[in-house]
């Protein structure tokens, strides 16, 4: 990599601004892996990868929610930016089916929208 | 195509959930207004909102509604989701309680990628002081900002800062405190694994302002990602060349290192952390002179905590000025707290100082897990102490909990209900102190191990009331002459219970009795004969063969026996097992 200067910070603010368009950001902070969103966060790659879906994955850090981890947050379709909370492997599976395949919010998993 | 979203969830602290029930009303009235096709109706599992019956959030509006009665469907779909007109009866007008500045980016960014802390704002801040601001401009910004250190003692950063710019000795440092130790505590943790970058930006800026060429990140070993994620960061700071020689092509270098802590509570106070830093033993020493004068090496050192740091890129970013609109007059901007214990949303809050702690706890966090009464929230961790029910409107700031006897600390906030015993959890607090003290000074090592005992008597129903006396005098005696503030500290959570819950322990000394039901040894569980069937359940469950009897005469417990475990008391399907 070479060094950073003032041009590179600009280059790099436009583009990555032309690539937060869809994305599903998993918390992977030690809270999160405690409860499990390293699993949550393998079944989204692996099946993002095997069905070929036009989406980012990402990782993030806490947003606070402890009670709620693992948190998913999924930016899809138009919609508005949503959270799941307690997201287990299948919840992951629903999410990928229902809200990025067909603009269907999950029920019983959303804990913020915005 | 969906134009707006329905969210629904029931809120009410009591009574069954009527969530599913109210879904499908709602989904009946939007299929007889034929508008399925345009309306997403959705299930939450949890809205932010607390004991505000059925709550609805309609998206892309951003309208909420509390206190929904099944009648009010029809009005809602015809008005507001047709026409978009607000039902004012039905409108939640709250502002947002918390304000996200040290974790603004928390949850939001990539932490192991540069580009995308680059393009949240990252280094914004920091360009703008090498080529626009002097040192001393970046510390006036600071003392506009009214900052002061988010690690305990509360003070000011700009202080610190121009404290160690004026002593004129090179080189110097600047030392990140990530050694948090709080039982309970975690913002720091969160912030390094979450948003390193922000940390970094603010040593870096903390190292322009001082004149600083070396940092240090003091992490403590137990939190492995923490390292890993700021080692991560670390090394692409290097490769983009924003850590080094002539950063950004100015005068400016500096490099960070990390110094991994061996898990020391006392390693977490300045003078004890740089002498672990330096390879010695992790005691703390006499201050003055302050690190700021003479610290690592003898050299001028800043030390800052992780959520000290991580709001300076914040302030030069935004202002000072805009920063100091938030918090009360001796407290600026937002705290991170970390609230566990017996509470039903358990998680990190940042909020702005003054706000009510009872709002922190119910409105925010949702009240405690089980629904009994807060009894009291334990702030500071084990140098803090209590603040009981009767207090919980108090405003949080760090001058009005040192007048309530706690303190602010780091953040940790334990919630507690009727079911805690106070002088259970002062013996808790104690217990860690005893074994964290580094025993250096006297004070700290007997008194805190004499303490100890006596509220260990006291539990086990042996306690005399001049313990209350002598407790009293040795942490006094411990708050004066103790050599750090571990020792100055150790004795507050016993101050603090007995300044409000001093019947409690009159309680276990003279009635030897525990109302929380948490001293094990002064609880009794008899067998109430009335209630008694005489099934057998508690003389076949009991471990210690404690219940003796027959099916015939009824049973009963031998005390002298008996374990205390509540076995009987568990398996008893007549509640026929009492505990006093």
């Amino acid at each position: 990599m070479s060094k950073f200067n003032r041009d590179t910070f600009i280059t790099i603010r436009n583009q990555e601004s032309a690539d937060q368009t869809d994305y599903i950001s998993v918390g992977m902070s030690a809270c999160g892996i405690a409860a499990g969103a390293q699993e949550v966060y393998d079944v989204f790659a692996k099946q993002i990868k095997s069905r070929n879906f036009a989406i980012k994955l990402k990782k993030c850090g806490c947003a606070g929610m402890c009670f709620a981890e693992p948190l998913v947050e999924v930016k899809a379709n138009g919609l508005p930016v949503v959270t799941y909370g307690k997201v287990t492997e299948e919840i992951a599976m629903l999410i990928l089916e229902k809200h990025v395949a067909n603009s269907q919010l999950v029920n019983d998993s959303v804990v913020n929208i915005r | 195509m969906v134009k707006r979203i329905v969210l629904i969830k029931d809120t009410a602290a009591t009574g069954p959930d009527t969530t599913r029930d109210f879904y499908n009303r709602f989904l009946d009235g939007v299929r007889e207004h034929k508008l399925l096709d345009e309306v997403m109706v959705v299930r939450a599992a949890d809205l932010g909102y607390y004991g505000h019956g059925l709550v609805l959030k309609i998206m892309p509006n951003n309208i909420v509604y509390h206190n929904v009665q099944n009648s009010d469907i029809e009005r809602i779909i015809s008005r507001t989701i047709e026409n978009s007109q607000i039902l004012d009866d039905l409108i939640l007008n709250e502002k947002p309680k918390q304000i996200k500045i040290a974790l603004r980016n928390c949850g939001l960014i990539d932490p192991e990628s540069i580009n995308d802390y680059i393009f949240h704002d990252g280094y914004k801040a920091l360009s703008t002081i090498l080529s626009e601001y002097t040192p001393e401009k970046v510390i006036d910004e600071l003392k506009k900002s009214g900052l002061r250190g988010r690690g305990g003692a509360g003070y000011p950063t700009w202080m610190k800062w121009k404290s160690c710019r004026t002593t004129r000795s090179t080189p110097k440092y600047i030392i990140c405190n990530a050694d948090e130790g709080d039982p309970g505590a975690y913002m720091d943790r969160s912030i390094l694994e979450g948003d390193p970058y922000s940390i970094i930006e603010g040593m870096m800026i903390a190292a322009y302002a001082v004149g600083a060429s070396k940092g240090y990140f003091y992490i403590r070993a137990e939190y492995p990602l923490a390292v890993k994620r700021i080692q991560e960061a670390l090394i692409q700071c290097h490769e983009a060349g924003l850590l080094g020689d002539n950063i950004l092509d100015s005068k400016f270098s500096f490099d960070i290192d990390i110094r991994l802590g061996a898990g020391a509570f006392v390693c977490g106070e300045e003078t004890a952390l740089m002498a672990s830093i330096e390879g010695k033993r992790g005691t703390p020493h006499p201050r003055p002179p302050y690190p700021t004068v003479s610290g690592l090496w003898g050299q001028p050192t800043v030390i800052n905590n992780v959520e000290t740091l991580a709001n300076v890129p914040y302030i030069i970013f935004k202002g000072g000025d805009n920063f100091a609109k938030i918090g009360t007059t001796s407290s600026k901007g937002t705290k991170v707290f970390a609230v566990t214990g017996k509470i039903k949303n358990s998680g990190l809050v940042e909020v702005p100082m003054g706000i009510p702690l009872r709002e922190i706890i119910y409105d925010i966090c949702g009240g405690t897990l089980s629904g009994k009464d807060v009894k009291a929230i334990q702030t500071g961790g084990p140098s803090g102490g209590v603040i009981p029910n009767k207090n919980l409107d108090v405003l949080v700031d760090y001058d009005n909990l040192q007048k309530m006897g706690s303190i602010m600390g780091s953040g940790g906030m334990i919630v507690m209900d009727t079911d805690d015993c106070m002088v259970d959890i002062a013996k808790f607090y104690l217990g860690f102190c005893v074994e964290e003290s580094c025993g250096k000074c006297a004070p700290c090592r007997i008194g805190g191990f004499q303490i100890l005992q006596i509220l260990n008597r006291i539990t086990e129903g042996k306690g005399k009331i001049e313990d209350i006396t002598t407790l009293k005098r040795i942490a006094v005696s411990m708050q004066k002459a103790s050599l750090c503030g571990l020792g100055q500290n150790a004795p507050n959570p016993v101050v603090s219970t007995l300044n409000y819950f001093e019947e409690e322990y009159k309680e276990h000394i003279i009635n030897k009795h525990c109302r929380a039901g948490k001293c094990v040894a002064l609880l009794t569980y008899t067998i109430i004969q009335e209630k008694c069937k005489k099934c057998a359940l508690c003389f076949t469950n009991c471990p210690a063969k404690a219940i003796s009897g027959n099916r015939e005469t009824g049973y009963k417990i031998d005390q002298s026996l008996c374990t205390k475990c509540g076995k009987c008391k568990e398996v008893c399907k007549f509640k026929a097992v009492s505990k006093e």
